[in-house]
């Protein structure tokens, strides 16, 4: 039996088992805290810095991300205060302005309120969230790919840039990649990028209740099923 | 070439089976020796330390001593920290690179040399300062670094004559 503790988000008394993450007893509990980077089972490294919330101590409050932090006792969380949905929408505002040619960060941007987009366009192909590096070598143990160059320069990689013969072909990287679908209305060229909104309408109980579950699996950002325009 | 190559990676490697912890100083040695971190070299490091290839690849990549392309015979360092800077380092990178013909990090096309900037040589007091082979030279201008570069070129062309 593990042992529990006991925490409280947003207000919520919560048992969670030890050593779970904050982000993850949140999201079992209905409460709805953004992520990108996250992937449950595989090692949080906190690279999108969606999940972000306020962690209350002796009457300070300190912003860490949620996924990397652990559940402890009596622990308080405060996941949607003004000053975090304000980060927040930051964050996924400058997501969604360096890779605005995917679906699940335009949805992520539009669930933190993004409403345009004040940073230029850089579309680029990847945001660094290492989801295709934990998969390769957490979950099939091939370690095929991994982030190579440090600074501005860092990007993924395989070594040597070839397909080393050990690469088992499952394609998990691609599954897990946040980039391989498409805005809903199609393909962005450079120079012709926008936020696409198109989900607005269904984010209307968002605003309000800032931690209600949509039901989108949006941080996953795969599976919703929207009409094209 | 392939079977020489692995016979000094094979005197590196020795006695380092299976410790990953000293990679970097395996990678140094093979740079040492190879003049650069040649793939066939990193993959038997790989192997033989037992750390993922693209562990390897990383760290290659990371650290500005190592490289993954050849080097030219003569690496020329040149220290563009601030005090080097503010004494006219710039100056010194556009001479030798023109004079050169090379971007730097790159490396002349008889295979000379490698010219690389630096961010700071630690040797501030000396600047501007410039290092070729391993030898340091202090309060460098543009005309003196021409003629130390031109004696140098000289220096190994007499060689290849010989």
């Amino acid at each position: 039996m593990s042992a529990y503790v006991t925490l409280t988000i947003n207000g919520a008394k919560v048992k969670a088992p030890e050593g779970r993450s904050v982000l993850d007893v949140a999201l079992d509990y209905g409460i709805c805290i953004p992520h990108l980077c996250h992937v449950r089972g595989l090692t949080p490294i906190g690279a999108c810095r969606l999940c972000i919330v306020e962690v209350v101590k002796n009457g300070k409050s300190k912003v860490t991300t949620s996924c990397t932090l652990e559940v402890e006792e009596g622990m308080v969380i405060l996941a949607h205060t003004e000053k975090i949905l304000k980060a927040r929408k930051n964050i996924a505002e400058m997501l969604v302005a360096e890779a605005p040619n995917s679906r699940a960060i335009q949805d992520v941007a539009l669930r933190c309120g993004v409403k345009e987009v004040r940073y230029p366009f850089r579309n680029k192909d990847c945001v660094l969230c290492g989801r295709c590096v934990r998969a390769c070598s957490e979950i099939w143990q091939s370690k095929s790919l991994g982030f190579v160059g440090r600074g501005k320069e860092r990007h993924v990689a395989l070594p040597f840039d070839k397909r080393p013969e050990f690469c088992k072909r499952c394609n998990a990287c691609i599954d897990l990649c946040p980039m391989t679908i498409t805005p809903c209305p199609g393909p962005m060229k450079k120079g012709e990028e926008y936020l696409c909104g198109l989900c607005e309408s269904q984010l209307s109980m968002a605003e309000e209740i800032p931690d209600s579950c949509i039901d989108c699996r949006l941080g996953e950002g795969f599976s919703c099923i929207r009409k094209k325009p | 070439m392939a079977a020489t190559d692995l016979k000094k990676v094979n005197r590196i490697l020795e006695n380092r089976e299976g410790t990953s912890g000293e990679l970097i100083e395996a990678l140094q040695d093979v740079q040492e020796s190879y003049n650069y971190l040649p793939e066939e070299v990193l993959r038997t490091v790989s192997e033989r330390l037992e750390v993922p290839l693209i562990e390897v690849f990383r760290v290659a990549n990371f650290y500005k001593s190592f490289t993954l392309k050849p080097r030219g015979k003569h690496l020329l360092t040149i220290c563009m920290g601030t005090a080097c800077h503010v004494r006219g380092a710039p100056k010194l990178a556009d001479e030798v690179l023109g004079q050169l013909g090379v971007k730097p990090g790159e490396t002349t096309e008889d295979g000379q040399f490698t010219v690389e900037t630096v961010n700071c040589l630690g040797a501030c007091a000396l600047g501007p300062v410039v290092v070729l082979d391993k030898e340091y030279y202090d309060h460098m201008t543009p005309g003196k670094l021409r003629a130390i570069v031109q004696k140098v070129r000289k220096k190994s062309r007499e060689k290849v004559k010989v």
